[in-house]
Formats: C-alpha cells, structure tokens, sequence
C-alpha cells in the first residue's frame, strides 16, 4: 500500500510504547473475582441471553441475543438500521443495563460492578456513533479528558495524548478545535481518546461512518497492531463491508437477535 | 489536563454567558457590598458622637427619630449628677450647621471648657476656650485641616466671627472633623438656653453601671440610656429604618441575582447535557463532573465578587459626593466588606448552581447523549 512507509514512521516504536508498558489483559482488574471458568475460556465478552426493552413504547431492542467474544478477537456487527446494535454495545460498555439476561466483560457480571465509572474509564475504550468531542476542547484534550486525573502526570498525559493522536494521523493537528476538523478527523480523535487508557476491550460504533477508503485502511491496520501489540479485543458496529471482512468473525443481528446470515443474504 | 484547566477553557469560551453571569453576580455583591458600607457609614457616623466622649453610659431624651434632636434640661443634668453612684456627668449640646456647599453639615458641640479632659478632648495646639468667651472656638485638628485654618485665625460660624483658640484631637474621626464652643454659647447661638443634647455619665469606682442607668430610668423615664454603639443605633429611629431599607435591597438583589445566575446555568448547561454524558460515558464520576460545573460557578463567583466590590468603590464614592449626603455620609471600606462581597457571591453561585449541577452529575449518561 502505497502510504504504508507513512503509518511505519508515525506509528513506530514511540506509539506503541504509548500504548501499554506491559501486556493489558495481565494488569491489575477492579476488585470482584472474576469468574475463572469464563476467564479460563479467555472470554473477554460474554452475553448471555439478554433482552432490553424500552420501556417507553415497548420496544424489544434486543430480543434474547447471545454472543461470546474471546480475548484479542475482532468481532464485527452487521445488520439493518434499528436492529439493536448499538444496543448491545451500550451494555457491554456498563452505560444501560438489561432487561435480563447477563453481560460480562472480562470475566465480571457488569451488575455487580460497584465502581462504573472506574470500569468505563479502565476496562473499555468506547467510540460513539455520533457526538465523540467536546466542542471547546482542543483535539489533544479532548483524549486527555478520557485520561485520570492527576497533577503530576499531566505532562505525561498530554504527551501520550498526542502521541496517540499521531498514532491515528493526526500529528500536527492537536491545537485544533473539533469545529476545525472533518469528520473523519473527529472520529479518528475519538478514537484516540478510546484508546487512552489501553483498555482490554476497544467497543466502537461505526468509527468508520465518516473515512474514506484511504483512511479506513489505515484504521484497519492500526486496529491490526493494537492487537498484535496488546491483544486488544476488539467488537465494531459497521455497515462497511471492508471493515467486517477484516475482522476475525462477523456477527449479523436482525430485530433484536443474531442471526446466522446477513438478512437477504 | 487537570480539572482547574478545563474549567478555565469551559469558562473563557463561552466568554458572552460568563460575562453575563459574572456581572449578575458583581452587580448583587456591589449591592450588597454598597448598602451595608453605606449602612454602617451612616451608624458610624451617628454614633461617632458617643464614642467621642469617654463614659461608661450615655443619656438621650427617648423616642426621638434622629438622635440629634434629642433635648435634655441642664435641670435634668443636675438631677442626674446627683444620682447615687454618678462620679461625673458631662452634658453636651450636638448641633450641625451649613458651612459651605463641602461641609453642609458641620457638627459644633458646645461643651464647658473643664469637662474637655473628662470627655477625652487632648489639646494639639493653642488653650482651651474661656467658659463664657462667646468668639472663641477650637477646631479638631481634621476640620482645621480641611479649612486650612489654624490658632489664631477666624473661623465664621453660627453669623459670628470667632477666633480659633485651640487645635484639639478626639481620637475619632468623627469628634475631629468638628468644632468645640463655650457650652452657654452655643445655645445662644441655636436659641436653645439651658438644653444640651446628651448626657455623659461615668460612674464612681465600684458602682454598678446597670444598676445606676437603671435608677436613672426609674427616675426619669422620659430619657434613655444607651451603652453600646448598636444599642445607640436601635435608639435612632431613622438609623433603623436606613438600616431596614438596605437591608431589604440587598436581600432583594442577592434574590434576583441568584434567579439570574441559576436561570443563566440551567440554560447553558441544558445546552451542554451532551457534553456531561460524554464525559461520564467515557469514565467520568459524578463528582467530577459536579466538581467541573461547580468549578465553573466558582470561578464566575469569584470574579463577580471581585468586580462588584470594584463598582461597590465607585457607587459608595458617588453617594458620599451626594450633595444630600455630604458630610453625613463617610464611607469607609473595610476588609469585612470585600468578605461580604464574597460570600454574597458565593451563596449565589452556590443556590444558582446546585441544582443543574446534580442534575448534570445523576443524569444516566446515555440518557444524556441522546440516544444514538
Ligand atoms: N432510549 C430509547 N427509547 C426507546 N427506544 C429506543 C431507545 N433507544 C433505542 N431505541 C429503539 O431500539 C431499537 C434499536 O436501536 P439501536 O440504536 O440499538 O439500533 P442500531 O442497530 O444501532 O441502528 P443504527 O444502525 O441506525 O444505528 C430501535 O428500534 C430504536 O428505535
Ligand atoms: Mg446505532
């Protein structure tokens, strides 16, 4: 690929040393034991039988789906608009709870989880369909906002930011506003922020919505050394079929549930 | 980047809003600030008088609206001299007069010249006048000062020429800013022969000053007495009902300035609903986010109450140049002023900002997003 020598030199040995300082899956989880069949399987995602229903109008968003996701595995989700799949993600991310059913991420029951906050600023790293940026933060501070506070490591912090930034091409970029960016810029921002912890479990959105080829690529490989370098798991909403064929399985889902094949497939 | 900075950039971007909030703010602090330096202007002012004479009670004729229209018959005085446990009792006469456009209200006491020292009068320069010289006068060394006069020069007052014998200190302001007479010669000036204003009482070594005002009531229950300076200022009705009024605008202003503020916060940070459940999706605690919104209240408060006290500066120096308030009015800023300011502004912040504040902290992030 013709700008591979590009990705090389920005996303060398500086960026992937941004990432982690040692394997992620072996750092130090939140307290609660996590359940040693599942972390023995090396799930990182398990959901079982789950059911959400809005309450306001009766929507079965998700109608009875079961999914597991081993640890460093590339899932990608598919189906038709209104399916459920950002759904399914918002649970996995401890932002709504079930109906029924049960949700774990690395081995832990996200209802027995005490500390959320703690678990979605550590545990997963979390791209949004739409509003990633806060306006009025800069590019590079809108990845440090994700980071924990601590006045001592605020140097530290923001150069990890950037160099996380130049990770997804965005050296040189890191002053400006979210207004001053294009889309794929933002999200490609808001990935970086997800990424800013090293979180064993990367949930994304349809982060490719708003790239070009070029740039899906590019996304593509550097999803490729995220899990080559920290066995990061990683499950993705697309309707880009680029993207599913480069993930390790695709998972098709069609009113509320997973379905074996694409629907009219 | 710590939360300080973000609180800076929240602020400073959205430069119109803080503008606004911060002068809400700044105008109830100035408000309050003003009112209050005014309030304790005039009892200063007032009560000045009693803080002039050393004693250990003062005696003014009850229920009159301002206390310098209180009378007392020297008979009065003679009774009062002669109550068991007085050592001594100075009666003086308190009245004001127009010198000039400056100075319209210029305070005279008219005083015999030997209960000076007992009242706590130190001569700076010249002598005391004679006990019935009627164009003699002694200046405090403040209103010698501001007429650029001197002993020896002449000083007209009350349609006489008199020549200024002394120069003298009071130790307050108040007492030196004014002009001593001869006692008879002042009530011959003002037609008020044998009446002083109040009654300077000390007591003798040993005696119980309550039980000796108390006897003095019992015996005379036309006159009050009056220990403490804000016991003086309940005793001067229209200090009161000053007092009243600016206490109700400041009460007032910090109500409006607080609906401002919280109106101005519940808007905006509607607005920025999204914003809060960003942050809390991607692992931000409730505290934070509340400390972020409260820092951002904190801030605004802080420079609020900073301008107010500016403006309070401004609007206390204009009232004092009132040609209706010159010369009664001294305003003096005081440390506890700028405190006041800035706890006015806090309490304001905090009651406008509270509640959007938890309700952008409780709020499901989710919810808050918007679904997407
Ligand atoms: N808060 C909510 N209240 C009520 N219904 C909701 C809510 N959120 C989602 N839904 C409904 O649940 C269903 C699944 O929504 P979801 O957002 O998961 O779909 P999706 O697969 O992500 O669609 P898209 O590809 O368009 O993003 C839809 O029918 C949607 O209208
Ligand atoms: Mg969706």
């Amino acid at each position: 690929m013709s700008d591979a020598p590009h990705i090389h030199r920005t996303g060398g040995p500086a960026a992937a040393s941004a990432l982690a300082d040692g394997p992620p899956n072996d750092g130090p989880s939140l307290a609660g034991a996590p359940d040693n069949d599942q972390a023995a399987a090396g799930l990182a995602v398990e959901v079982r039988d789950v059911v959400k229903v809005y309450a306001d109008g009766g929507i079965r968003a998700l109608d009875g789906v079961d999914l597991e996701v081993r640890r460093s595995e590339f899932v990608a989700i598919t189906g038709p608009s209104g399916c459920g799949k950002s759904t399914l993600l918002h649970l996995m991310a401890a932002l709504d709870r079930p109906t029924s059913g049960t949700v774990k991420v690395n081995g832990r029951d996200l209802r027995e989880i005490r500390n959320l906050s703690q678990f979605r600023r550590e545990e997963v790293g979390l791209v949004f369909q739409l509003h990633n940026l806060l306006p009025q933060l800069s590019a590079v501070e809108n990845v440090e906002i994700a980071m924990p506070w601590s006045p001592r490591h605020s140097r530290s912090r923001a150069e990890r930011a950037r160099q996380l930034l130049a990770e997804m091409q965005l050296a040189g970029a890191e002053r400006r506003q979210p207004s001053q960016l294009s889309g794929g810029e933002r999200q490609r921002v808001a990935i970086a922020r997800a990424l800013a912890n090293e979180p064993g479990v990367l949930l994304a959105d349809e982060p490719t919505g708003s790239l070009d080829s070029a740039s899906v690529d590019r996304f593509l490989q550097m999803l490729g050394r995220l899990r080559e370098d920290h066995s990061t798991t990683i499950v993705l909403v697309t309707h880009d079929m680029a993207v599913a064929a480069a993930a390790d399985r695709t998972v098709h889902m069609r009113d509320g549930r997973v379905v074996d094949a694409p629907p009219g497939a | 980047m710590p939360l300080i900075s973000i609180v800076l950039r929240n602020v400073w971007k959205k430069k119109a809003r803080s503008l606004g909030l911060a002068l809400a703010i700044a105008f109830a602090v100035m408000t309050v600030v003003t009112l209050s330096v005014v309030g304790n202007g005039l009892e200063t002012s007032a009560t000045a008088i009693l803080k002039v004479g050393k004693a250990d009670f003062t005696i003014v004729q009850k229920g009159v609206p301002d206390i310098l229209n209180s009378t007392i018959d020297e008979s009065t005085l003679v009774r009062i001299e002669k109550t068991p446990g007085v050592k001594s009792a100075v009666g003086v006469l308190v009245e004001t007069q127009k010198i000039n456009a400056s100075n319209p209200v210029f305070i005279e006491v008219g005083i015999p010249p030997e209960d000076l020292t007992p009242f706590g009068v130190t001569i700076l320069s010249g002598h005391p006048y004679s006990p019935d010289a009627t164009n003699q006068v002694m200046l405090g060394w403040r209103a010698a000062q501001n007429f650029g006069l001197h002993v020896g020069s002449s000083f007209v007052a009350n349609g006489t020429t008199n020549t200024v014998v002394g120069i003298f200190s009071t130790g307050n302001s108040f007492g030196d800013d004014a002009a001593m007479f001869p006692l008879p010669a002042l009530q011959g000036y003002n037609r008020v022969p044998g009446v002083v204003t109040m009654v300077f009482v000390k007591v003798d070594h040993g005696a119980s000053i309550p039980s000796v005002e108390h006897s003095i009531s019992y015996a005379m229950p036309e006159l009050s007495t009056i220990r403490t300076a804000a016991q003086f200022g309940r005793e001067d009705l229209t200090l009161v009902f000053v007092k009243a009024a600016a206490t109700g605008s400041a009460i007032l202003a910090v109500v409006i300035g607080a609906i401002i503020v919280g109106n101005t916060m519940l808007l905006s940070l509607f607005e920025r609903t999204k914003e809060f459940g960003l942050l809390r999706a991607i692992g931000w605690t409730r505290t934070e986010v509340l400390a972020l919104v409260m820092g951002e209240g904190l801030l605004l408060a802080v420079v609020g109450a900073g301008v107010g006290v500016g403006l309070s500066f401004g609007a206390a120096s204009l009232l004092e140049r009132l040609p209706e308030l010159v010369g009664v009015l001294h305003v003096r800023f005081s440390q506890d002023a700028f405190w006041r300011g800035l706890l006015t502004a806090l309490v304001m912040t905090l009651l406008g900002t509270i509640y959007p504040a938890l309700r952008a902290a409780f709020r499901s992030p989710l919810d808050a997003l918007g679904h997407e």
